[in-house]
């Protein structure tokens, strides 16, 4: 009974864990560059580089919002929607904009936004179109070139996946605290068990929190219909009743001059003396239903959205306000979002978060080998590969060694890209895919240690060619980051030139055919004189 | 300096752990681990990481706790290295993180 439990258990992780792997590498992989989404997003506007983060940030907040608000009067007094997002600890630049009247077939109004530098409160150039760490973002969970909702709904059935194999993983992994520290190198397929052992132990608390919380912070697409039973109007009714700050007023024509936005503020700063403002929005400015939304930053509880309120833009009185009074469920979402999200980390939990990405990663790439790796080394030397085989092969050595490769690309394409080309930033997404894409082929033609090494060696050029690349097309580079204290530009070069290095090792440690032929030799040789002896 | 102490809490006692084992042990000091070390290691290694848990959530509350959460990942994750590729060096590893967490602990006390 013991056997055949820890045999189904065995059989029910590798095959849930092989199904899914390359979507589910995808997923961690995007999620774990995602934990630097605003990091990147700067990273790729060179534009705001030169803006330097304020010394009393949070203190000048009022002034630069009362600011805004009279540029945003004489800009658009009748936009249906303004918004202001104050910088951070993470971006430095104030934006705001205001929405332009929708065009026929547009399913959004276009927003119209100034960028300005909170120093001076002079406005900065405006930012090459890209998007950014937000692709990433998006990556993770709607995917590419495929309807958003087979999208999650993919993404979810992964993440299930992913928690039935973590815990049938930690049920027959038998040596799990004795092994905790073991990594046996050279033992061919035993040494790929041990990087997969080790990677999967060292952060499991994240990797069943991280699983769990993406499958919870998805949950009204996998199971709307308690909501929908319940609600007349479904979801939106009961999310509007959850978050009544988000319930937007119907637009009127009736033209009613604003509150002072001092008068919100000062309500703001009386329960909050040190309130850290992250947006402010405004939707039906100057008219009769005029409404004026404020959000607080999260500091470090572990909530997602930190507390907001709703003030009618006429009287300035509080219509809503959400975080203080939510239900138990309502508390438990938010709180398991912010935990998958990590918005609310500073920089060393950020890190620490992205090392245990970067441990997920490898998870799941050194499952992806071993099953491989295993069957390989059971057949015979004139047994051919079957189908099935190869094309996990095939698709191990273009999802492994393709989603850096194309990530470089992406980045690499944000440097070179003109300025001025239409549609910008889908081109830089083009170029992540196309550069997918030839990895791809190239695990068509051959899945040897000569493709393997040749992918390696592809992306630790392209790797190493980023920092340089923006060296040589903006003002800044790796070393003058560092003398800046620039440290978001800085960490990003240098995890490129860190994985540049990596890529290297990789390449160097697998073997060539002669290296192979050699210790062929040897041990023949070895074996000649043993029976000589 | 609370986030230094936390951590060096949270290293030392997945190092008593990797000690208290027979092979890792014997790989470090080149002798035979006893039953009386090894349960010596153990119950440093729990009331270290037991402060460590504490501190971080004590000082941080939830944040904390996720905090301990990577000190725990980084902590394997060295330790894993210097075990599997670099064990001569686990000696002087284990007095600088002793070092590291009686300074950092004064540092705590007096600021």
């Amino acid at each position: 009974m013991k056997e055949n439990f820890f045999r189904s258990m065995t059989w029910l992780h590798t095959w849930v864990g092989l199904l899914v792997c390359w979507l589910l590498f995808l997923i961690f992989f995007a999620g774990t560059l995602s934990f630097f989404k605003d990091e990147i997003s700067f990273w790729a506007k060179p534009e705001i580089h030169q803006i330097r983060h304020q010394d009393h940030r949070v203190a000048s907040q009022a002034k630069q919002i009362n600011d805004v608000f009279a540029d945003l009067q004489q800009k658009a007094p009748n936009s249906l929607s303004w918004r202001i997002n104050m910088p951070d600890s993470r971006n430095p630049v104030l934006s705001y904009g205001y929405a332009e009247p929708k065009q026929p077939g547009q399913r959004r109004a276009p927003f119209n936004y100034t960028h300005i530098d909170p120093n001076t409160l002079e406005p900065v150039p405006e930012p090459r179109d890209t998007k950014g760490g937000g692709f990433f973002y998006r990556l993770h969970f709607d995917l590419h070139y495929i309807d958003v909702f087979t999208a999650r709904i993919l993404v979810c059935l992964a993440s299930m996946f992913m928690l039935v194999a973590l815990v049938t993983g930690v049920v027959i992994h038998k040596r799990i605290f004795k092994d905790m520290f073991s990594f046996r190198r050279n033992k061919g397929s035993r040494s790929w068990l041990d990087a997969h052992n080790v990677s999967s132990v060292l952060a499991l608390p994240f990797h069943i929190m991280i699983t769990y919380t993406g499958i919870i912070t998805l949950i009204f697409m996998l199971f709307p219909y308690p909501a929908e039973t319940v609600y007349e109007e479904g979801l939106s009714q009961m999310f509007n009743e959850a978050l009544p700050v988000n319930k937007r007023a119907a637009p009127t024509d009736e033209h009613r001059p604003m509150v002072a936005i001092n008068q919100v503020l000062d309500q703001i700063y009386t329960k909050y003396p040190n309130a850290d403002i992250s947006h402010v929005f405004v939707r039906n400015a100057n008219t009769a239903s005029s409404q004026i939304v404020v959000y607080l930053a999260t500091a470090k509880e572990v909530v997602d959205n930190g507390p907001r309120y709703l003030f009618n833009g006429v009287t300035g009185q509080i219509d809503a306000q959400s975080g203080e009074d939510w239900s138990a469920s309502a508390q438990f979402y938010d709180s398991m979002t912010a935990l998958h999200s990590g918005r609310l980390a500073e920089p060393l939990l950020r890190w620490l978060y992205f090392l245990c990405g970067v441990a997920g990663c490898a998870m799941i790439a050194t499952g992806c080998m071993m099953w491989a790796k295993r069957l390989r080394e059971r057949m015979k030397p004139e047994q051919s590969a079957h189908r099935g085989l190869k094309l996990v092969e095939t698709l191990n050595l273009a999802t492994l060694m393709g989603l850096p490769f194309a990530t470089c690309a992406f980045f690499i394409a944000n440097r070179l890209l003109p300025i001025e080309l239409a549609a910008r930033a889908d081109k830089e997404v083009l170029a992540f895919f196309l550069a997918w894409l030839f990895i791809a082929v190239l695990a068509l033609f051959g899945r040897t240690q000569s493709h393997w090494r040749l992918a390696a060696w592809l992306n630790a050029v392209a790797c190493f060619s980023i920092p340089l690349i923006n060296a040589f097309t903006t003002e800044g580079n790796w070393i003058s980051y560092l003398l800046t204290q620039q440290w978001a530009l800085f960490g990003i070069d240098s995890a490129f030139i860190c994985a540049g290095l990596m890529f290297i090792v990789q390449s160097r440690k697998i073997p060539s055919h002669d290296n192979v032929k050699e210790k062929g030799n040897l041990f023949k040789n070895r074996q000649l004189k043993e029976q000589q002896g | 300096m609370m986030e230094l102490l936390q951590f060096s809490l949270c290293f030392l006692a997945f190092n008593c752990f990797a000690l208290a084992k027979f092979n890792h042990f014997r790989d470090v000091f080149k002798k035979k681990l006893t039953e009386k070390q090894r349960y010596r290691f153990l119950t440093i290694g729990w009331i270290t990481i037991l402060l460590s848990l504490g501190l971080s959530v004590m000082s941080e509350g939830g944040y904390g706790a996720l905090l301990f959460c990577g000190y725990m990942a980084l902590s394997v994750l060295m330790l894993m290295i210097l075990y599997s590729f670099t064990v001569s060096w686990v000696k002087h590893i284990s007095a600088i993180n002793v070092s590291v967490l009686v300074l950092s602990g004064l540092s705590v006390m007096i600021f």
